[in-house]
């Protein structure tokens, strides 16, 4: 398959089962909202390490918010409920209690709960109030610019990480263009977040490695620097390689978004250095949901026929 | 047929114990079997089908009491369907409802949902004393649900109160929140003298301050975030509520009652 010059790789990108969760977060302006977001979301680029990959999902107005005021819708994903809970309990309470003037809200229901300001009310110290208003519970928690206000309890579902596809460009300025346009255009989704830094990964990484201690370790199939290890896989016009990691609540936001990325990156075509699309196939090692490149753009590719 | 019509047909001056049309309605949804029911005119005991005229065969989730009066007691005790009263109620009228929703097309006595655990009231008249407080002998009232009255309530509104939002558009009597363990009260009209007497917790929201706030402390002015969420849950019912702008969290805070070491909280709307 050849969009605008661009060959999408026959093969698929394997993804795996995470838990997730969304939290809204609104403050006195944006500002201060994205200050909050931004603070918790960091460090939370992949599980290896992180233990949580979290983003920010989008903006949202006064009209969209509980309490009537700018906000920001927060993704935060896991491989086990537990963890989901003690990395949302620690980022909420360092990052976002902290921040002046935010509040902070479920942005998920769901009966598979975890807490969000249940345990957060003890920093009130017996001056915190509880308000049950329309089946929430929602706790007042006094500080030093008024009051925080939280509810209890938020909504998380299973979800998927780690949905991708690979951009081979025949310069680093070229990949990284074609990778800025994907994300823009990615970031307009609901449901989905890029984890990694700016939304692109340059040190994509193989299931395993030489070392017994390391279970993840560069990808050199597709490092341009070791063409000549025999089982490489650039060609020889292709001199960056680029990734974009996708976190979806399910597999058709993943599948939308890839869609929606690739698209972005083949109408900038061949002419602009972009060489070939492929996806992060790990032979079944890394889990259990595959997206097959060629039948997510088999509409597009028919529309640029 | 959509509802059940529940007509009462005696000219009684008798007090009515409602509890028992309630009991009937939870053991069995056939209207034959309800007719049969026991029911107590005054000493007198009788069956359901003597004082009351029930339509269809068998019992609709929404019931509708006909041509009611303030003699009837326990109406939509421990209710856990939708009933609508056309008419007055008597004393403890909604008393532990337990998730069903009462709509009353007049004004009702006292007690009115005493320790109701969940669920909503309407009051298109005006409440009696002891709104949403305890029944006899409790030690905690309303613990749940939302009370809304278009007119007036009367003395100890909320006393003992526990969780839940009473509503009251018009005015509020003497003793308001006394005693109140939780929950949100809140009016649009004035209120009596001795406000949040012993009030231990929870929130009066008003839109003038008392006249008299002995045992609170002024806390400032502030604006508070929860009562946007307040508002957007008040301004759900129809009624005067909807007025207020959902934006609107400019308040007076005050908390008391201080000589109980209370934590309680008086806000007064500012602007």
């Amino acid at each position: 398959m050849i969009i605008n010059g661009v060959v999408i790789d026959d093969t698929f990108a394997e993804a795996f089962s995470m838990r997730a969760t969304r939290v809204i977060i609104t403050a006195i302006n944006y500002k201060w909202a994205r200050h909050a977001a931004e603070t918790m979301t960091g460090f939370a680029t992949s599980v290896i390490a992180c233990k949580v990959e979290a983003g920010i999902e989008r903006l949202l107005n006064n009209n969209e918010t509980p309490d009537g005021r700018p906000g920001v819708s927060v993704l935060l994903f896991t491989t086990d409920s537990k963890t989901l809970e003690e990395q949302l309990q620690n980022r909420i309470g360092q990052c976002v209690l902290t921040c002046p003037t935010t509040a902070v809200f479920a942005g998920m229901y769901s009966d598979q709960k975890i807490p969000l300001g249940k345990n957060l009310r003890y920093f009130g110290d017996g001056f915190q109030i509880s308000k049950m208003i329309g089946g929430k519970r929602y706790w007042r928690i006094p500080v030093m610019d008024g009051e925080f206000v939280c509810e209890e309890m938020t909504g998380y579902s299973s979800a998927i990480g780690g949905g991708n596809f690979l951009v081979m460009a025949r310069s680093i300025s070229q990949a990284l263009l074609a990778c800025e346009a994907a994300i823009d255009s990615m970031s307009t989704l609901p449901n989905i977040i890029l984890p990694f830094p700016g939304g692109g990964v340059r040190s994509g990484s193989k299931v395993g490695s030489k070392y017994k201690f390391l279970n993840a370790s560069t990808n050199h199939l597709f490092c341009p620097t070791l063409k000549s290890q025999k089982d490489n896989l650039l060609g020889k016009n292709i001199e960056a390689v680029m990734e974009i990691v996708i976190d979806g609540l399910t597999k058709e936001d993943i599948a939308n978004a890839m869609r929606l990325g690739i698209e972005a990156i083949c109408d900038l075509g061949k002419s602009q250095g972009i060489e070939k699309i492929t996806g992060g196939n790990y032979g079944g090692k890394l889990g259990p949901h595959h997206f097959h490149l060629r039948d997510i753009m088999n509409e597009s590719y028919n529309r640029y026929l | 047929m959509s509802h059940t019509t529940v007509t009462y047909n005696s000219s009684s001056r008798a007090r009515l114990d409602m509890r028992l049309l309630s009991q009937a309605f939870d053991q069995s949804p056939s209207i034959a079997k309800i007719k049969k029911a026991p029911f107590l005119l005054g000493n007198k005991k009788v069956q359901i089908g003597d004082v009351f005229k029930i339509s269809g065969q068998k019992l609709a989730k929404d019931i509708v009491l006909e041509n009611a009066n303030n003699k009837m007691d326990y109406v939509g005790h421990n209710l856990t369907y939708n009933l609508t009263v056309e008419g007055d109620c008597g004393h403890y009228a909604g008393a532990q409802l337990a998730g069903g929703k009462l709509v009353i097309n007049g004004s009702s006595l006292d007690y009115i949902g005493a320790n109701m655990k969940k669920g909503f009231i309407e009051i298109k008249g005006d409440a009696g004393d002891y709104l949403g407080s305890a029944m006899t002998g409790e030690k905690k009232g309303m613990s749940g649900g939302t009370v809304l009255v278009h007119g007036d309530s009367g003395n100890f509104t909320g006393d003992l109160m526990r969780r839940g939002i009473v509503m009251v558009a018009g005015n509020i009597g003497d003793y308001c929140a006394s005693r109140m363990i939780a929950g949100t009260i809140t009016n649009l009209g004035s209120i009596g003298k001795d406000v949040g007497r012993n009030m231990r917790r929870g929130t009066l929201l008003l839109p003038h301050k008392p006249q008299d706030v002995t045992g609170f402390r002024d806390c400032g002015r502030h604006n508070l975030g929860y009562l946007t969420l307040l508002l957007h849950e008040l301004r759900r019912f129809e009624s005067a509520f909807q007025s207020l702008h959902p934006m609107r969290r400019r308040v007076q805070r005050y908390q008391g009652d201080i000589s109980v070491d209370g934590q309680g909280e008086m806000l007064i709307w500012i602007g």
